[in-house]
This record gives structure tokens, C-alpha cells and sequence, in this order.
């Protein structure tokens, strides 16, 4: 993004706020402080890219990825690096999928509805403000009557429906599943972002997740970013933050990282860390700090994120149009053996993210994976987001190995239990019976597990918590936490959305504090 | 390209300069055959420095003293590995040693440490300074049981004498280090062209220690068997060797230039148009050039990247396309993808010892090398891996176990189709659309990109390619 003319803060100077991370996490407060009038720096891991050098293709798309190793492990390991998580200005949101269903207000209270899983801290009428502020600010799109939320408006009108969503718009019609054009943080038409760049109608190239080159997909640089910088905030990349300082007092004084080879100090009033649901709890454990609850690094979860393909007499060519167009929240409260719930979406995947499930999740090889990767343009799928319980055994640890830092890596060890199989089995049984209703053949299954969540758990009470309802860490208090870290639960819906709206909750409830 | 000036020939452990003499005489001048007594042996008896660097430098005088404009290298076992060494030194511009042309290698002994049995070692060891008859004896034992035929009786007798004019300390050298050195990733991989030979009948040195030990070092080879020899071709059969060489004179392995999958002219013309933007164009371009048949591994070893060879072309069996040296450079430069199995070393260890192991299953089933095995053998192996059934023990060569090759091949497989998908070759086999949505624009942000304007099914815009096997026509 363009930081020509960005404010500057001296190093020696203690800035209001030090925000770790650009993503979800760390942009809306990043703007929002920085429009309150407050002295924003904000550290960026990854380097500073400009939109239109995003090139069309997988491979060279590996620059956006978070590539520094993590250990997978547990009965489900979890794939990272593309499949996740982001590096440069913008974070994750620069290969995201922008695709931004709300939560469903029962998933707030899943304990309560079923006696599993936890509450939040907070009901869905306390984020719904901030939906809709996030929704109007990036410019969403979606149906424009909402079959699951009959208040709900997107500000603009849907993306075009592609191959795999007409396919899937059919088979729900046929079977009596309500669906809608998805709600995606892309603009269908051109878009004046606020104080930002003017980003350009969808093209419907497909690759999302490789950096959208024309600013139609709001990623955080071409949406709060620009935004912020406009109010005065600074945004300092390639800084990796490994270090906090602390008063006697215990507080945090400044902030430590690595910027061209050198360690570098910012002072500052309050650290937000919004390095997501691994980097976050990494450096928390790391430093031994912010932890007296022994929650850091507990409850780690991905979404069950199961896919069902087929092949389809049609010219499908799914690489084109906005690759989630479709959804159905029919699933949410299935009524079924499980807990919580999914929702459905449509899927068209570029060449390698679809060669790499072929020959990883299918064990296709020799070949029958060539024969199989030349069906691609008559190939759709279908996939769900689902709940993940907390759970006692899913948990990041640091690991004994070292990274080219000389910092630990982390280890993830995740695995689903009763109730993410049950519920799997639920959607993989409902998703393969769309895919044959719509005529599909050669059907097969590809269990996936997506997002990164928890790790640093909100709540009311700091003996089993890292930080309050509203960011706050319980140990420190000019140390917050704004990202999917501090989940409880995953909720059905993807997690982006929901991590910008507890962002401006979080800068919001620090400004009334009266920063 | 004709004969080099000169070979200079370097013999087996317990030969010497006089194991040439009627290869010499068979090839008669065309080239000049310059045998060379190695430190320990023949004439140089009195000579020490027995390690394979010594023996180089030894035999790296001779070049010099004689400095031919064009020579080439006869290394037999022992004599093998030092003319590997010294076509190293070659290949990295030594002064007074350019002007290699070629390599033959006969029963070499490879880069890496020699297979020989533990007890045939030690069995070898043990009478070398024992009392003369006993010498005499087994000396004798040692060349009948190098060779197919029996020699006739004078070259058996010379043979014999020879072994008995080693130093002792000489033969023990080899047999304790010179044959266990570890060459394997500083020899590398050569792009002298070689003839690489082997007898039949050879117990350890035979064509599947050649296949998987030797080959793998040479980028332009070729291999022979020769029918019913053994271990002592020069001695065995000069004639058929003196053939072979003029063959290898005449038709020079690795002439032609490398091929590479093509790119067919439609889809080259999208990738050159303006729908396609500069950086992607230069990315496919840098994808579709022919990989070097010299490519030196850096993650790998060479025997290794022959393995990983041999298994991608089972997992991805695209011709022409040295998937196993593109991954190794990226194993190389460490850019991971950003996670790994917590249950497998890092990538490159876990490659190494993945291919180690199944290698080694290949051993244990069948007694021989996976590289040299057929397809159908390779698949069973690889879909044990597969399963998670591919167990051997660590006796036998076993690194990882069946749950980690289980985590290794899927690693595998999808290493393999990322880097065959980036091609363009494969893009257009599949018909894919996706590179075509815009082209370079001024500008942060990219405006007036052309996308697609058709999404839905069964609507392609007039310029989409279409898949190889769908046919070109509309």
C-alpha cells in the first residue's frame, strides 16, 4: 500500500499504542485509534506489497503466506502457510477468502443452548453494531434480503454466482435448503474506500487467496490501513516483535523487534497484540507473561472445513468468479446428535490449492492424478465451516526447535473429538447428497480443517481467562489482545469478520476509558 | 568429436599399470593409453599416500607431466573413484587438468562409501601380511574369485603377482577408508561425458551398485553390462573393452540438448498476450525452460535425488521434467510452506531419510536398488507408503518408520503436483483459463483488468483454453 507522506513517531517517544499485526486483528483498532487522535504505531511481520504486483498464480502467491515453520500435530493436524495464515501489510487479509458470514447469535451461547462448549462473555447485540459498521466500511456484498436474518442489509448487491454456485443454488433448491448469494467482503461494484484508494468492481478472476490485484476484495490494506495512515498512524513493516519491556510495575513500557537485521525499541502506553491465533500465544508463552491463568496456548481450534467434490458434464471453470458465492445457514442448528452447527458454502479452487487436495486428501498419484486434474475445468465443490469445541488435549506449545530467530516454534497439536466428528459426518452426508442431487459423479470427500482460534481465551473471570470480554489481559493491563486468539469457541461462521467487530469493540472500549 | 589424445588408466586394488597392457594393444595408439601404477602398487609400491585425494594428486602430476590437450579417464574399481575425483577438480577448472573428455568407468567404485560386506572385508584384511604361502594362496583365491571365466594362466599369474607387489599398507587403506571415503556430495554430479561398465557376474560392484551409486553422479551416461564377466573386465575382456570404448568415442552420451514439456502454441500465445501480466509471464517462462541434466543437489545427495527421481516419476509421470531437482532447490533455499508434520524431521531430513528408507525396502524385498526396479515394483513400494504398511527395520536401512512414511508420501505427492501444476505444460493440459484475467497496469492498484465477464456454467469466453483432452476445436 501507498505510505508516502505516513506520519513518523520517534522510537524514544512513548506512542499511545503499539499494535502487533495488520490483519483483521490489529487494522480496524489501528484506524480507529489512530482517527480518535491517539498515536498509533503499528508493526507489520511481513513486508509492505503493492496490489497490482499480485500476479495471478499460486506459486508466486507463497510471498503472502506465513511460511515460518509450525509443528502439526494431533489426530487432525492442520495445515498452515496458505491455508491460513498471511504475512505483509494487511496480514492474512491479503490472501483471505472474504468470505463474511456473521455469527449466529446462538453460537455465543452454546453452553447455555446445550450444555457443551463455552459462552462468550458477550451476546451477538453486542457485536451487531459492529458488523454493520465493518460490513458498510468494506464495502460487503450479499443477498439483499437474508434469508437467516431478515433486519440484515449488505451494502452492496452480490457477486456474480459462478459454476459451483449455481450448481449448489439447484441442488438446495431441489432438496428445500434455503441458500442466498454469499455475503463477501468484495465490492461488486467500484468503491470509494473512506480516506482510501478507489477499489475497482470484482473482475472475477477467482484468485482471492493469491492477493487481489484491483482492490475489489477489502483487504486491510486497501481499506482500514489507508484509512488509518490518513488519521496519522504509522505502519512499520518487515518489524517482527519479539520482545515487550515492562515497568517495575510490571506494565508494558515498550515493545522489541527485529527491522533489518537489528533490534529496535518502541516505547509505548499499551500494546494491542493482534499476531493471530499462533503468533500471539507464541510470543505470550515465549516471554512467560500475561499467562497466571495457564490459558495461553490452551483451546486451540480450526474449523472442520470439509469439502465435497465432483465431476460435472458442464463446463464449470471454477477458477472464475468469486470462488464462495454461495451459502446456505440451514445447518447452523441441525437438530441432529452434535452440538452447534455449519454452514455450507461453494467452492472453486485455483489449479495447485486443487492438485494439492487431490493428491494430499484424495492420495491420488501417477496416473490417475493426471487423468483427474484433466477433469478441472468440469470439477465443483461444496464445503462447510463448522463448529470446534475447546478442548482440553488441542493446544499450542512452543517446541524445542528453534527458528531462524533463535525463537521456538510453535507446535499445534489439534484433533477433533465427539462432537466435530458427529457433526462431520452429519454435513459429509448432507453435502455429498446436494452434490449427487445436482447429477455429480466421482464424489469424493476431503476432510480439511481451517482458521486459527483460540489460544488466549476471553472471559469474566482471569483464573480462566488470558484476557476480559472486551481484549484486556487480565494480568496486564496495557496489554490487549485483538484477534482469533481470543475466541472461546469457534463458532460456525468464519472467523474474519467477527475478529474485526471485537476489534473496534476493543479500540472503542479503551477510548472510553478516556486514552 | 573424435578420440581424446590420450587415457589415462587406472587400475583396480591389487592391479597396477600392467593390468592395461592388452587394452593397449587392443585399442592400438587410438588413444594412447597411459597406464599409471597408483600409490601402493606396481611400480609405485614404494609411493605412500594411499587416501583418494592422494591418489589423485598422484595421478594429477602425471596429466601434467604429460599435458595432453584432450584426455580421458579410465578408472577400474579403486582407479574408478580416483578418476571421479580428479574429473571434479577437472570440472572446476583446475589448471593442467582441463581437457577431459571422457570418463570410463568399469566395476567403479562409487563416490560414496563402497558395498562391500563387512566380512568379505575383513577376510581380505586378514591375510595381506600374513606368511608368504598363505599370501600366495589367497591371493590367488581373491583373483579367480573376481572373474566370470577363468583368465588363461599367464594373466592369472601376473594378476596374482601384482596383488603380491602391493604395499600391504596400500590395500589396507583402501579396504579400511580410501573405499569407505564419502565423496558422494563433493563429486556431485559431472557433466563429463561417461561410459559407466559393469561385469555380470560382479558380487557388490555389479550394474545395480553402478545404477544406484554410480549413475546418479554422471549427468551424460552411459551404462553396460558385459555378459558373463565379473569384476576384472580389462583383464577378462580387453577386446569387448577396447569395442566398448570406441563405441562410446563414436556416440557420446548427452549430445543433445535437454528436452523439457511442451508448451503447445495456443497456450504460448495466451501466456505472450496481454492478458497475461509480465511478472506471471517471466515466472512460467523461468518454469518451462529445460532443467539441467547436471543440476547439483545441495538438500540431496546425488544417490538420493535418484531415488526422489525415480519415485516422482511414479507420483507425477510427466517426461522431460526433473520435478526431484526442483524440489530439492527449494529444499535447499529452506522457503517451507509454512508447517510440517510434527511427527517428521524438518523437510530435508525427512526427504533423506524417507528415500533412505525406501530404498532400502526395495533392498529387503527384491535385493535390489528402488532406482533400478520397474514401475510396477516402485508402485507396490509406494503404496505400502501409502498405507502406512512400509516397514524395515533399522538392521536393514530403516529410517523412518511405517506412520512417517505415510506422512512423507503424502508430503510427497503433494510437493510433486504443486511444482508440475506451476508449469505451464501442465496449465494448458488441464485447459486452465485463470493466467489469462489481465495484464500489467500503471498503478497501485490495477485498473480496467479484463477478468471474466461470463461466470456461470457452460459459458466460456471465446479466448479460454480448453483442455488437452477435450481437443482444441469448439
Amino acid at each position: 500500500m501507498n505510505l508516502e507522506g505516513m506520519r513518523a513517531y520517534r522510537e524514544d517517544e512513548s506512542v499511545d499504542a503499539v499494535v502487533v499485526g495488520t490483519g483483521a486483528g490489529g487494522a480496524p483498532l489501528i484506524a480507529r485509534l489512530a482517527a480518535a487522535g491517539l498515536k498509533v504505531v503499528a508493526l507489520e511481520a511481513g513486508p509492505n506489497f503493492t496490489p497490482e504486483r499480485f500476479a495471478f498464480d499460486e506459486t508466486l502467491a507463497d510471498e503472502i503466506y506465513w511460511t515460518m515453520e509450525r509443528l502439526s500435530g494431533g489426530s487432525t493436524p492442520e495445515a498452515f502457510g496458505a491455508n491460513n495464515s498471511g504475512t505483509g501489510v494487511g496480514g492474512s487479509t491479503l490472501h483471505w477468502g472474504a468470505f463474511v458470514p456473521r455469527a449466529d447469535a446462538r453460537d455465543l451461547r452454546l453452553h447455555t443452548e446445550s450444555g457443551m462448549g463455552v459462552d462468550w462473555p458477550l451476546a451477538y447485540e453486542d457485536l451487531r453494531p459492529f458488523y454493520e459498521r465493518v460490513e458498510q466500511f468494506l464495502g460487503v456484498s450479499g443477498a439483499q434480503a437474508y434469508p437467516w436474518d431478515a433486519a440484515r442489509r449488505y451494502p452492496l448487491p452480490p457477486v456474480p454466482r459462478n459454476g459451483p454456485a449455481q450448481i449448489m443454488a439447484q441442488a438446495c433448491e431441489a432438496r428445500g435448503i434455503r441458500w442466498a448469494d454469499a455475503p463477501a467482503a468484495v465490492v461488486s461494484q467500484d468503491f470509494q474506500s473512506e480516506d482510501g484508494p478507489r477499489r475497482n468492481a470484482c473482475i472475477n478472476c477467482g484468485f482471492c487467496h493469491q492477493g487481489c490485484r484491483n482492490g475489489a476484495k477489502a483487504s486491510m490494506d486497501v481499506t482500514y490501513l489507508p484509512f488509518a495512515v490518513s488519521r496519522g498512524a504509522e505502519i512499520r513493516a518487515e518489524a517482527f516483535v519479539h520482545g515487550l519491556e515492562r515497568g517495575a510495575d510490571g506494565r508494558i513500557t515498550g515493545v522489541v523487534y527485529r527491522q533489518d537485521g537489528q533490534d529496535r525499541r518502541q516505547r509505548c502506553g499499551t500494546v494491542f497484540l493482534c499476531a493471530g491465533a499462533v503468533e500471539t500465544p507464541r510470543l505470550l508463552l515465549h516471554l512467560g507473561l500475561a499467562n497466571s491463568s495457564g490459558q495461553v496456548g490452551r483451546n486451540y481450534m480450526g474449523h472442520v472445513a470439509t469439502q465435497v467434490w465432483g465431476t460435472f458434464p458442464n463446463a464449470v471453470r471454477m477458477n472464475r468468479g468469486y470462488p464462495s458465492s454461495l451459502i446456505t445457514e440451514d445447518f447452523i442448528r441441525p437438530g441432529a446428535d452434535f452440538a452447534g452447527g455449519y454452514l455450507i458454502q461453494s467452492l472453486g479452487v485455483v489449479p495447485l490449492t486443487f492438485g494439492n487436495a487431490a493428491a494430499r486428501g484424495r492420495g491420488l498419484w501417477g496416473k490417475p492424478l493426471l487423468d483427474y486434474l484433466d477433469r478441472y475445468n468440469h470439477i465443483a465443490g461444496i464445503g462447510i465451516n463448522g463448529e470446534t469445541l475447546p478442548c482440553d488435549a488441542n493446544v499450542l506449545t512452543l517446541s524445542d526447535e528453534l527458528d531462524a530467530r533463535g525463537m521456538r516454534k510453535a507446535h499445534v497439536s489439534f484433533g477433533y473429538s465427539t462432537n466435530e466428528n458427529r457433526l462431520n459426518a452429519h454435513a459429509t452426508a448432507v453435502m455429498r447428497g446436494l452434490w449427487e442431487e445436482a447429477g455429480a459423479e466421482d464424489i469424493w470427500v476431503l476432510e480439511r480443517v481451517a482458521h486459527t482460534i483460540g489460544t488466549c481465551r476471553m472471559g469474566r473471570d482471569g483464573s480462566s481467562a488470558v484476557v476480559d470480554p472486551q481484549g484486556r489481559s487480565f494480568d496486564i493491563d496495557n496489554l490487549w489482545i485483538c484477534d482469533g486468539s481470543t475466541f472461546p469457541s469457534s463458532l460456525a461462521a468464519n472467523p474474519a469478520l467477527t475478529i474485526m467487530a471485537l476489534s473496534l469493540r476493543s479500540a472503542e472500549a479503551f477510548l472510553a476509558e478516556g486514552h | 568429436m573424435s578420440e581424446p589424445d590420450v587415457l589415462f588408466c587406472l587400475h583396480f586394488l591389487g592391479g597396477s599399470a600392467r593390468s592395461w597392457e592388452r587394452l593397449a594393444r587392443a585399442l592400438d595408439g587410438v588413444p594412447f593409453c597411459v597406464p599409471v601404477d597408483l600409490p601402493g602398487f606396481g611400480d609405485a609400491a614404494g609411493t605412500t599416500g594411499y587416501s583418494v585425494a592422494a591418489m589423485a594428486d598422484h595421478v594429477a602430476a602425471r596429466i601434467r607431466t604429460r599435458a595432453p590437450a584432450r584426455f580421458g579417464l579410465v578408472g577400474h574399481s579403486m582407479g574408478a573413484k580416483v578418476a571421479l575425483a580428479l574429473a571434479r577438480r577437472s570440472e572446476d577448472g583446475e589448471p593442467g587438468l582441463t581437457g577431459l573428455t571422457d570418463l570410463i568407468l568399469i566395476s567403479g567404485s562409487p563416490p560414496s562409501p563402497e558395498p562391500i560386506p563387512d566380512e568379505r572385508r575383513a577376510k581380505m584384511l586378514a591375510w595381506i601380511d600374513a606368511d608368504p604361502e598363505t599370501r600366495r594362496r589367497e591371493a590367488r583365491a581373491f583373483v579367480t574369485a573376481n572373474v566370470g571365466q577363468p583368465l588363461d594362466v599367464a594373466d592369472e599369474d601376473r594378476a596374482v603377482d601384482d596383488v603380491l607387489r602391493a604395499a600391504p599398507a596400500a590395500w589396507t587403506a583402501w579396504l579400511e577408508s580410501g573405499a569407505r571415503e564419502d565423496w558422494g556430495r563433493r563429486i556431485g554430479v559431472l557433466r563429463t561425458p561417461a561410459l559407466i561398465l559393469a561385469g555380470s557376474a560382479d558380487a557388490d560392484l555389479g550394474e545395480d551398485a553402478q545404477a544406484a551409486l554410480m549413475a546418479p553422479h554422471l549427468a551424460h551416461h552411459r551404462r553396460v553390462t558385459v555378459a558373463g564377466v565379473g569384476h576384472l573386465l580389462p583383464l577378462e575382456r580387453p577386446a569387448i573393452l577396447a569395442e566398448r570404448l570406441r563405441a562410446h568415442f563414436g556416440d557420446r552420451p548427452g549430445q543433445a540438448d535437454p528436452d523439457a514439456p511442451a508448451v503447445p502454441p495456443a497456450y504460448a500465445a495466451l501466456i505472450d498476450s496481454e492478458r497475461v501480466n509480465s511478472r506471471l509471464r517471466e515466472a512460467l517462462g523461468a518454469r518451462a525452460a529445460p532443467d539441467d541434466p547436471a543440476y547439483r543437489p545441495t538438500a540431496l545427495d546425488p544417490v538420493e535425488l535418484a531415488i526422489l527421481r525415480a519415485a516422482m516419476g511414479r507420483v507425477v509421470p510427466v517426461p522431460n521434467l526433473d520435478l526431484a531437482a526442483r524440489l530439492d532447490r527449494r529444499l535447499a533455499s529452506g522457503e517451507g510452506d509454512g508447517w510440517r508434520f510434527a511427527a517428521l524431521p524438518p523437510d530435508a531430513d525427512a526427504y533423506r531419510a524417507a528415500l533412505r528408507t525406501l530404498d532400502a525396502a526395495a533392498r529387503a524385498a527384491h535385493g535390489r536398488p528402488f532406482v533400478i526396479l520397474g514401475g510396477n515394483d516402485q508402485d507396490t513400494l509406494l503404496t505400502l507408503c501409502e498405507r502406512a504398511e512400509l516397514t524395515v527395520p533399522d538392521m536393514l536401512g530403516g529410517r523412518l518408520d511405517a506412520d512417517r512414511m505415510r506422512f512423507w508420501f503424502e508430503d510427497l505427492r503433494a510437493d510433486a503436483v504443486r511444482l508440475w501444476l506451476g508449469h505451464p505444460a501442465a496449465l494448458a493440459r488441464i485447459g486452465f483459463s485463470g493466467i489469462g484475467a489481465g495484464g500489467d497496469r500503471d498503478g497501485e492498484i490495477a485498473d480496467g483488468l479484463p477478468g471474466f465477464r461470463a461466470v456461470g456454467l457452460d459459458s466460456p469466453e471465446a479466448w479460454e483454453p480448453r483442455a488437452a483432452y477435450e481437443g482444441t476445436t469448439r
